[in-house]
This record gives structure tokens, sequence and C-alpha cells, in this order.
């Protein structure tokens, strides 16, 4: 990774010319120049130049960013924005280190994810004390002032046992590896589960094992693996980032592995380029070589189900019927513009018996940002109502998506907006229209 | 220049505690616009109606701190840049669209709303709100109205100006005044709309447009043409002109800028192409089909390449967003340029575009030309490198020679930018003295003092000369 200084050719692209005022969506909560690419670019290159501090000021505006990309996207002289707001929340971690609960968040992170079972498994059997389950919705809200979480959030509740739990006590454990063999085993592949699917939504990641299954890949989820980093890299901590990163390559070694998988659009672009950005620079070779094997084993599980695995041949599209239930797709920005993956997603979820209805400005970011949500509850709201009303303005039963976080946040948005649409992972529909059912037992 | 304290104070109690900015981390986000110079501003204030923005002008008019109005800060000749510090007076709050009569056809909308936000808001009633500047989907009204915006369709349907019917306006003294009517119609009194529409900001402060719409067209047919040679490219356009068909459109992108296009996007295009018109026609079904066809016939006429028509939304789309990308990828040939958006008689552009050649050749520079050939504008950009001494002065060289070619064929310097810091040197090339002195008396009339967006257009305010470098 690149620090802030040596950004200075990627800055100087910038020519202020405006364009992504149009699609920030920071900006265009606050419409305050600050708020937008142009700003922050400004603000980095006059903090490069020396003619300001890292004072609170440019702190704080640099931390309002989701880094979702839509200014790089549309920047014709491919500015990277989100690379140089890393770079820049980089500073501040380097000069000031991370805030005490960031820190105490990424020791736990930096271990195998069993040690925060522990530690997340004693914290659930206080949910009931802390949350009150909001009725029909799968939420919570809070019943006490709990520290850092705003009195109107939605609090995903923790699962009852993690995926990652469950599958160590399944028996199908062989040397630290969970394995679940397909009947025709015709490929190897290594499933990614990442923080949000493990603890939260571990329905995502048992879902992901049964379709991969179905098509005929034999899957492994190594149990020592870790958190992808994304959460550390995105508050501008590189070295946790890079451990994390490194704990993840040991982790996936030696399986044989033809590709590694994710239904976490934020993982999967961890797992296939942040990797690459964080260990390659390192000077050393042999760790350059195993990096960029590992990346280039990577696919997002919707695209490996479309391009590599041929499920279109064994579950083809129920075009044609009207009587289908109608869903709409939202792009999570980790998979439409970090990894250009749109067309996929929407191909299963016609496979899955739906017909799609497309919402205005599909690949506008649901304001979640990683941690940005969690600094930022109001900010992120805002932006995520825009994306409520655009889901349910289309009168879509089920809005799907590819991303563990995007769900919780599109749940929290629609349930501000008071909307009964329910938020679903695109594999989970598939998973379910292969059961027999309709996939919804989500949550 | 740094503000006096209690003047801070009372701009402060003016607009309140949460829309004034006077850190510096902030008033560096308020000190460019598209040309990327940095002007810092004293205090950034975000008002939210005019009577706040009258009781700014009259603090400004008494105490003498210069005031700078702002839009989105997309313009490229530096109009709203405070380059004798003061305050910038930000019009991102007042973003409301009022009210869109559609018995009567109008618009009346707050000055930050944005060009493209409005488009889409009438379009979804079936009406039609035609200037189009490329930087549509994030320049507001306001700016338009100031720098009275041009932009693709203007063949067809004319620039920002020939749909601003009445404005409201605080002047430089802290009055606000109503101009102009709400009906198509009006001739009483001075056309005071008019004189404030492309004015730069300097002579007063739109806080209220009502603008005319049209019913929305049927149908859009969109179609890219290639060229072997960009003066063949020149004469298909004046062919299309001259043979009655009325485009909304015709773009012209000559080879350097192509060149840069190619390499920030796959665009398909294949080499040996020296110049792309992107014609645009719009109107009912049967009407196009048939003008489509003579422009099709008069592109081949002409050593037209190759014809693609656009056949979905998603096709025109992207047709469209390769012209918009151009100007800032030109960033990639080097990394300064001076964007010169002159015009002359559309029967000239070969001319010019053959002329600009020659200034490229002689001064060894590059310089690529695209924009509205329908309308003959044509936006020239001399790219150099800064850092070079020699680069630098030659390619001001090359914009006073491209200047001098456009007077000489009977055109004008801007069509559409404005003059603001960046013309300022070269007005004289193009106005003779007794008109600029009717324009400084007429600055003077409303500004005695100088204080509104002071530093545009004219290089000495009164009595100075305003003869170029």
């Amino acid at each position: 990774m690149k620090v802030l200084k040596e950004l200075v050719q990627e800055l100087d692209r910038c020519v202020r010319c405006g364009t992504c005022r149009g699609v920030c969506p920071t900006f265009g909560v606050i419409l305050r120049e600050a708020a937008s690419a142009r700003g922050k670019v400004s603000l980095a290159k006059s903090y490069v130049d020396g003619d300001i501090a890292l004072s609170r000021t440019f702190i704080r505006h640099i931390s309002e960013c989701v880094l979702c990309g839509a200014c790089e996207e549309v920047c014709a002289n491919d500015v990277p924005v989100p690379d140089i707001i890393i770079a820049a929340r980089g500073e501040k971690v380097r000069s000031e280190g991370l805030p005490f609960t960031a820190s105490a968040v990424m020791k736990g992170l930096n271990r195998p994810h069993t040690f925060m079972s522990l530690a997340l498994r004693v914290a659930s059997k206080f949910q009931p004390a802390l949350f009150k389950k909001v009725p029909k919705e799968s939420g919570m809200r809070r019943r006490f002032p709990v520290p850092l979480v705003d009195k109107d959030r939605l609090v995903p509740p923790l699962a009852g046992k993690f995926m990652l739990d469950t599958l160590k006590k399944s028996g199908k454990v062989e040397r630290g590896v969970f394995v679940s063999r397909s009947r025709d085993s015709k490929v190897r592949v290594g499933f990614f589960a990442g923080c949000l699917t493990n603890y939260i939504s571990p329905n995502i990641g048992i879902a992901s094992i049964e379709v991969l299954n179905r098509v005929g890949a034999d899957v492994f989820v190594p149990l020592k693996q870790v958190c992808c980093g994304m959460p550390a890299l995105g508050m501008g901590d590189v070295k946790d980032a890079k451990s994390l990163a490194l704990r993840n390559l040991d982790a996936f070694e030696g399986l044989d592995l033809d590709f590694i998988t994710t239904s976490c659009a934020t993982c999967g672009e961890a797992l296939k380029r942040r990797f690459k950005d964080l260990l390659l620079d390192a000077g050393d070779p042999a760790t350059g070589r195993r990096v960029e094997e590992y990346c280039g084993k990577v696919r997002d599980i919707n695209a490996l189900l479309v391009n590599e695995l041929g499920i279109g041949d064994i579950i083809p599209a129920a075009a044609g019927d009207e009587s289908r239930k109608v869903a709409t797709y939202h792009d999570p920005c980790h998979l439409r513009r970090s990894q250009g993956i749109k067309e996929e997603p929407r191909e299963l979820l016609e496979m899955a018996g739906l017909r799609i209805k497309e919402m205005n400005h599909p690949c506008r970011c649901c304001g979640l940002g990683g941690s940005f949500n969690l600094t930022h509850y109001g900010f992120s709201m805002e932006i995520g109502k825009k994306k409520a009303e655009d889901i349910d303005s289309t009168g879509a039963e089920i809005a799907a998506t590819a991303c563990p976080g995007c769900i919780l946040q599109i749940k929290d948005g629609l349930h501000h907006v008071g909307s009964t649409v329910k938020v679903v992972h695109v594999i989970e529909l598939l998973a379910g229209r292969l059961r027999g059912g309709e996939g919804m037992n989500s949550g | 220049m740094i503000m006096d304290r209690r003047d801070i104070e009372k701009l402060t109690s003016i607009v309140g505690r949460g829309n004034i900015l006077t850190d510096k981390e902030e008033r560096i986000c308020y000190a460019y616009d598209a040309t990327n110079q940095l002007h810092l501003p004293g205090a950034v204030l975000f008002p939210a109606s005019a009577t706040e923005i009258s009781r700014i002008m009259t603090l400004a008019n008494r105490q003498g701190f210069p005031v700078t109005p702002r839009g989105a800060g997309s313009g490229f000749t530096g109009g709203s840049l405070p380059v004798e510090g003061g305050v910038v007076v930000s019009l991102e709050r007042m973003n409301r669209i009022l009210e869109i009569d559609e018995e009567n056809l109008l618009a009346v909308v707050e000055p930050g709303v944005v060009n493209g936000d409005l488009q889409m808001a009438v379009e979804r009633l079936g009406l039609f709100y035609p200037p189009d500047p490329s930087s549509m989907k994030f320049c507001t009204i306001g700016g338009n109205i100031a720098e009275c915006a041009g932009g693709p369709r203007a063949v067809k349907y004319g620039v920002t100006r020939d749909y601003v019917l009445g404005l409201e306006v605080v002047l430089p003294d802290g009055g606000i005044v109503d101009t102009g009517v709400a009906t198509i119609k009006g001739v009483v009194g001075y056309d005071l709309t008019r004189l404030f529409v492309g004015s730069e900001g300097t002579l007063g402060i739109v806080t209220r447009a009502t603008l005319k719409l049209l019913p929305l067209p049927e149908a859009f047919n969109t179609m890219m043409v290639t060229f072997k040679d960009v003066v063949d490219g020149a004469k298909a356009v004046s062919a299309i002109i001259r043979s009655g068909v009325v485009p909304t459109a015709v773009e012209i992108i000559d080879g350097v800028s192509i060149g840069c296009v190619k390499d920030g996007a796959a665009t398909g295009i294949p080499d040996g192409v020296d110049a792309i018109l992107l014609i645009e026609l719009d109107g009912d079904r049967g009407s196009i089909d048939r003008d489509a066809a003579s422009v099709k016939d008069l592109c081949l006429e002409n050593n037209g390449l190759d014809i693609k028509i656009a056949s979905s939304k998603k096709e025109v789309k992207a047709l469209w967003r390769l012209r918009r990308a151009l100007s800032p990828s030109l960033a990639r040939i080097k990394p300064n340029k001076l964007n010169e958006d002159v015009v002359v008689p559309r029967s000239k552009i070969p001319d010019l575009l053959s002329g600009v050649r020659d200034v490229s050749e002689d001064k060894g520079l590059m310089i690529p030309c695209f924009g509205h050939a329908g309308d003959g504008n044509i936006h020239v950009n001399v790219m150099y490198d800064a850092r070079d001494k020699g680069e630098t002065e030659r390619a001001w060289e090359a914009v006073k020679a491209v200047f001098e070619l456009v007077v000489r064929l009977g055109g004008t310097i801007s069509g559409e930018h404005g003059v603001g810091t960046a013309k300022a040197p070269y007005i004289s090339m193009e106005l003779k003295p007794p008109v600029i002195n009717v324009m400084k008396d007429i600055k003077d009339l409303f500004d005695p003092k100088g204080i509104l967006n002071p530093g545009k257009i004219f290089q000495c305010h009164r009595g100075g000369s305003d003869e170029g470098p």
C-alpha cells in the first residue's frame, strides 16, 4: 500500500472538474465541497504540500467517506480516490494509533475466529437483556444506552451459532479444514466466510456451501481463516490488514484448490485485490508468488457459479412466467465497481425463479461503508434512506443483494422508512429454489 | 485578504453558525474551480434566502470586502474564484425547484438546483429544459445563468439566455430586484434579465429564476460517424447545416482528443480515425427517420467512413459519456491546458480547424479540438506543462494566435465559458474600446465600490487599459 506522500502523481491527476460531485453519496447528503471527492483530494494535496496539518477538521473530512468508489468510476483521469482516502486515514493511524475501541476489535480480529467466537458468544447471552426484538423484522432495537449504538439503530442479532463453530462440530473436519464433498466432485473450492457471515448471517455461508456442492464443487472451509482485513484497511490500519492477509494466505495453503470464493462482496475485494496491494510491495518474492497465486484463484461466488461452474446448465432461468415473485437487486459497491460483477447475480436471481424489477440507481451505495456506519451512524443512515426509498418504490417483494454488509444496512434503512420489503442474499434465494422452497428463511 | 473578526461575527449572525466556514481546511475546498487554480477566500457563507444575501451585500458594501458568488465551482474561466479574497457566497443550499407550471411551460427554481436534476424533474412530466452543458450532472442553474452556459443542443435550441424569462437578483448594494416576466413576450423597459445572464456574477447574485420549458420531443436518435480527416468531418457539418436539417446536436471530436478517451476507456474506435461526429436528432419518429437518412448520405458524400446508430438508451448514454469525459481526460497529454471555447460562423469551421493545425505545428504543441460543431463552437485545448517555462510561453502565444484567427474568421473568443480571469487579457482583441467603456460604466453603475466578484472580465476596472499581453 502506498502512503499518502507516494500518491502525489495520483493527487495531481485531479483537475477539480467537479464530476465526482454528481455521484458522491456523502456530498449528496451534506452538500459541502469537503464531503466530495474533489474536496478530499484537495485537502490531501494541501496536507502533502504542508499547507495544513493533520488537524481535526482534516481528519473529520477524510473520515466522511464510504469508500464506494463512485467518484473513481466517473473520473476521466482515474484518480484513485479510495486509495487516497485509505492512505490519508493511514496518516492518522501512523501518528496517533487507532482509537481505543477500534484497536481492541482489531486485536480480536487478528486471532482465529474461534477466539472472537468465545468473546461474542458471551456477548450474545446478554443480547435479550440489552435489546428487544423488533416484530416481523430480523433486527433488534436497544433497550438501554449501549456504547456506540444509536437509539434508532436496528441492531443485527448475533447468530445463535456462529458458522465456523457449527462447521467445527459437524464431524466433517479434516486437519483443521471443514470439508463438504459434492456427489460429483469436479472442482475443489475454498470458501472464505468473512466476519458478517460467520457471526451474524451463517445461513448465507451454509447456503453457499449447499449450492456449491450441488454444482459439483467440493468445498473446503479452513477453520483457521480470519477477518479479510477490510475494516482495518478502511480505517487506514495497514499493519493489521497486512497481518490478517498473511494469516489468510496460510489458512488456505496446501489444499490444492482450483478456486477460492466468498459470498461477501467486500471480502471478495480484499481477497482478490487488496491482498496484492498489501503484500506485493513487501519486497519478499516468496510472499509475492503466494499472494499472486492466492488472488488469482479468488472469484466472487456469483461469478464462480455462472462463469466457471456452469450453474445455468443445472437450473435454467425461469423466464417468461409473469406470476413469479418480483425482486429488485442492489449492486454492492465492492462487487460492481471493485470487481466489475453486475450481470451474474441478476442471472442467478432469474434462476432462483424471480422476476427482476430494477430500482433507480441500483449501484448507488447503501451507505454502510464498513466501519463508517459505526462511527457516522446518522450520516450513514441518511445515505441508507435514499437506497431504501429506491427499493421501496419498485414495489418489489424482495430486495436481493450479494453482500452481507449491504443486507444489514438495507434492512436498517427500510426499517427507517417503514417498508416491509424482505432483504436477502442472492445465494439464499438460489439455495431455497434448489431445496424446492422459496429460500426466504433469512435472518 | 484576512477577514476582520467583527465582520465574521456579523456574517455569522446573518447566516447562522452552521452556515459559515472559516477554518483553513474548509476554505481550501472553496478556493478552486475547474480551472484548477487556487485563491483562498477569507470565509465561505451558505445563505438560505435572498434576504440573507441582501444583508451580506449590505455589510460587504459598507466594509468593502469582496464577495464572490459560487454554484458548483465547475466553471472553466475562474468566474467563481475569489481572486481578491473576501467571502465566497455558496448557493448550494438554495437548491429547491419551487414550481413546475405545466400549463404555462415554466419552472421557477433557486440558483443551487443542479441542471441535470431540473432536466429529470421536468422530463418526468413530459417537459424539456434544453440547455445541457457537459457538466450538467453537477453544475447549477445559477452558474449556468451567470456564465450563459450552452451545450451540444444549442444548435437547435439555443443557450441558457434563451430560456431565462425572469430573475430575482440581489444587487451589490443589497437591493433586491425582480427583472423580466413570466410570459413569452415582454418589452416593458430595458431587458435587464438578458443583462444579468452571462454577466458572470459581477452585477448581482441571482436568487431565483423563471425558466421557459418546452414539450419533450417524442424521440431522439444518436449516431456516430467516423472520418479519416478532421477537415472532412467539418465539411460534413457544413453540408448538414446547409441541407436544412436542424439536428439537436452535432459534436466533433478530433484525432488527438480521440487518442485521449481511447486511452481511458474501451471505445471500439479503430485506428486511422482522425475525426468523429456525434449527431443527435429529435422530433417525431417520422421526421427523425427522414432526417437521419439525409444526414447519413451527407456524411458519406464527405468521405465518412463508418456510421453507427445507437439502438438503445444504453448505447446513446455510452456515446455521450465518451463526449463528456473528453475535457477532463485531456490531462493525459500534458498536466496543464488552456481551454478556449471559441466560436466561428459555421461555414468557417474547416478554416478554423486547419488554422489551429498550423498553430499547433508552428508552436510544437498538441492542440486537441472538439466541441459543438453544429453551432460553430469549438473547444480548442492548448496542452502544455507549466513546469516548462518555454512551453508555457509558447502555449500563451498559441492561444493568442488562435484568438487572432477566430476574430479574423468573424467569430468570438468565448461561446459559453465566459471571460472570468482566464480570458480577461484578451477581450480587447474582440471588443473595441468604446464598447469596453460602456461595459465598465454599467459595472460601475451597479457596483461602484467594485466589491462583487472583482477581478473578472476586465483586467482593470476603470480608467486602465485592457490591452492584451
